[in-house]
């Protein structure tokens, strides 16, 4: 277990002595980690990233959450110093990225979406190198080092070359390349993607065990679930642009007015037809069942008489509370079937690894 | 500064261990230059001396700039290249970094070459001290090339493309195999611009004095102003590339 004090340079630092955890930086907790003013990029004319302003409470998971090509990872890689922005300020940790990008880079940990591990070489190298390239003393290195591979369970591959690694693994590696300076702001780009459903599971945990100790976290990622789970606060950003910021449950609370009774029948039927009962806005076919978004009323006599009509049988009929998944869509605009095509790949690749 | 350094000599180790401790390096780094060498050295009128220099020369241009030039574009490729850029490390050391890797190559394959060479020829060394240290500011210099062709590439055939147009021109014009003094005088200018005549030249004068004359400095001088010119480009290249 990870556990957290205060070094005399005033940064947090860890230790793993088991049943130690302190809780230091929920003092810390309304100071800034991320004050980012109308940050822009450009590439050839295309606007990658729009003005996006928002700030990241110390102690916090804040998420960043949009469709493929959105912005995300842009605006991480201008957060992190790889890539100038074209306009617009940020400040990390209070000081200024541009100017001040070298003791920024000190501070943070950055792991992007596709694991960035030397495979030629061990774990334990892959661990101090980094420690090499964070200036952590010589003594400290391979003690950190250890201490990782035990926290990430790889103690036993050590030793191996990380080419032979699952992705879970090399995910997991990556993460820990990423804590070795014990940096006080963990940016996570799309942690989970191409992970198997137990994998992720384990790397949530390890975000939040992370996060009760004191680092603050930015992450980006397309599962509106993990998100749900993990953030204190999202931002939702669309074609390089926030759409909103605001804690997961009033983000939810944001598409009360509309409500959402998911149907089944023993036979397919035409969403027009749904579509046409009194109160129903909204249709969407999901497998064998149909979402129907609804306001004003209630649809729920009109579906038993809709299906008494075509003499059919209701499978199954739930009303839903609305979800990350609602508001993200009223919010960005997009269709339950966008939503699925975007998580489609990544699915593949869960599958695949 | 000293912080700098030491994760620029971090770098440099982990870029030997990752590219450069592989058989195939070797062999390439060898056997090519070699075989160019013979190839000439057989049907060629240049002395000994002449001739061991530009092999050496030729090995070190092989073997510094073979993984150099695709050292930062497969980093680049495989993401790695970030994880460097997001420490606090500045591009400028990075790059430095790797630069020291590739001279710390050339060096060993150019002994590799230069001992057998020697003992089979008989020929005598007035100074190693002069030769090693032409080994190692040509070796810096190669490898600073090769970093500039693998920033100005998107992907590895594209860096091995511009390593290639780089070396093979220089292999003939650089004095290795023809004497300069007997090239078109047009050829003889371009042969100026190049790095590995100021290379075979500083090498010459390791088998010909025990001292170093005027020419050996301005050599070395020319090999060092090259190697700035092509890092501080090479982090312009990168630079621009990264938006």
């Amino acid at each position: 277990m990870l556990s957290t004090r205060a070094d005399p340079s005033n940064r947090t630092s860890y230790t793993f002595a088991p049943n130690d955890r302190c809780n230091n930086h929920c003092d810390e907790r309304m100071e800034q980690a991320i004050e980012a003013a109308n940050l822009a990029k450009s590439y050839d004319g295309h606007r990658a990233v729009d003005g996006v302003t928002f700030s990241v409470n110390t102690g916090s998971v804040f998420g960043l959450l949009g469709p493929n090509g959105a912005g995300k990872t842009t605006t991480i890689r201008m957060l992190t110093g790889l890539t100038p922005p074209t306009s617009g300020k940020a400040k990390i940790l209070g000081l200024d990225m541009v100017s001040e990008s070298l003791k920024v880079k000190a501070r943070i940990g950055v792991v992007p979406e596709a694991s960035n591990i030397y495979e030629e070489m061990t774990a334990l190298d892959n661990l101090v190198f980094s420690a090499e390239l964070y200036g952590v003393r010589k003594v400290e290195r391979r003690k950190r080092a250890d201490k990782l591979l035990e926290e990430f369970r790889l103690e036993d591959r050590a030793g191996d070359i990380v080419q032979g690694f699952s992705r879970g693994m090399k995910r997991r590696l990556t993460i820990a390349c990423a804590l070795v300076h014990r940096p006080d702001l963990l940016f996570l780009d799309e942690p989970t993607t191409g992970l198997d459903v137990q994998s992720a599971r384990q790397l949530r945990d390890e975000v939040r065990n992370l996060n009760d100790n004191g680092v603050t976290v930015l992450l980006t990622t397309h599962y509106l679930e993990e998100a749900d789970q993990l953030c204190d606060s999202i931002a939702m950003i669309n074609n390089g642009k926030i759409v909103t910021i605001d804690s997961p449950e009033n983000l939810k609370a944001c598409v009360t007015g509309e409500k959402v009774v998911e149907v089944s029948f023993s036979a397919q039927v035409p969403e027009d037809e749904l579509n046409a009962l009194d109160c129903v806005t909204e249709v969407h076919r999901l497998g064998d069942k149909y979402r129907l978004t609804y306001s004003g009323g209630d649809p729920v006599g009109g579906l038993v008489d809709y299906s008494r009509g075509r003499d059919l049988t209701i499978v199954s009929m739930n009303t839903l509370r609305p979800s990350l998944e609602d508001a993200f869509l009223k919010l960005t605009g997009m269709t339950p079937d966008e939503v699925r095509k975007e998580k489609e790949p990544q699915r593949q690749r869960r599958n695949d690894g | 500064m000293r912080d700098q350094l030491a994760k620029s000599l971090s770098i440099a180790w982990k870029d030997i261990r990752v590219y450069y401790l592989k058989a195939p390096n070797f062999t390439y780094g060898l056997l090519m230059p070699v075989a160019l060498y013979l190839a000439f050295s057989v049907a060629g009128n240049l002395r000994p001396e002449t001739l061991i220099s530009g092999l050496v020369s030729l090995v070190v241009l092989f073997g510094a700039t073979s993984i150099e030039a695709v050292a930062v574009v497969s980093e680049r490729m495989s993401g790695t290249f970030d994880r460097l850029l997001v420490s606090p490390i500045t591009l400028r050391c990075i790059l430095f970094g790797k630069a020291l890797a590739g001279s710390a190559f050339g060096p060993v394959t150019a002994i590799l070459a230069l001992v057998p060479v020697l003992l089979i020829s008989g020929t005598s060394v007035a100074s190693p001290l002069l030769i090693l240290i032409a080994i190692a500011v040509s070796s810096f210099a190669f490898a600073c090339l090769g970093i500039l062709a693998s920033a100005y590439s998107k992907w590895i055939p594209e860096a091995q493309m511009y390593s290639n147009f780089l070396r093979f021109p220089m292999a003939f014009l650089g004095g290795a195999f023809i004497p300069i003094s007997s090239m078109p005088q047009i050829l003889q200018t371009v042969s100026r611009l190049l790095p590995l005549t100021y290379s075979i030249e500083a090498m010459n004068q390791g088998f010909a004095s025990t001292v170093p004359d005027l020419t050996y400095a301005i050599d070395m001088v020319v090999l060092v102003t090259f190697s700035v010119a092509c890092l501080l480009l090479s982090e312009w290249t990168l630079k621009k590339k990264n938006g």
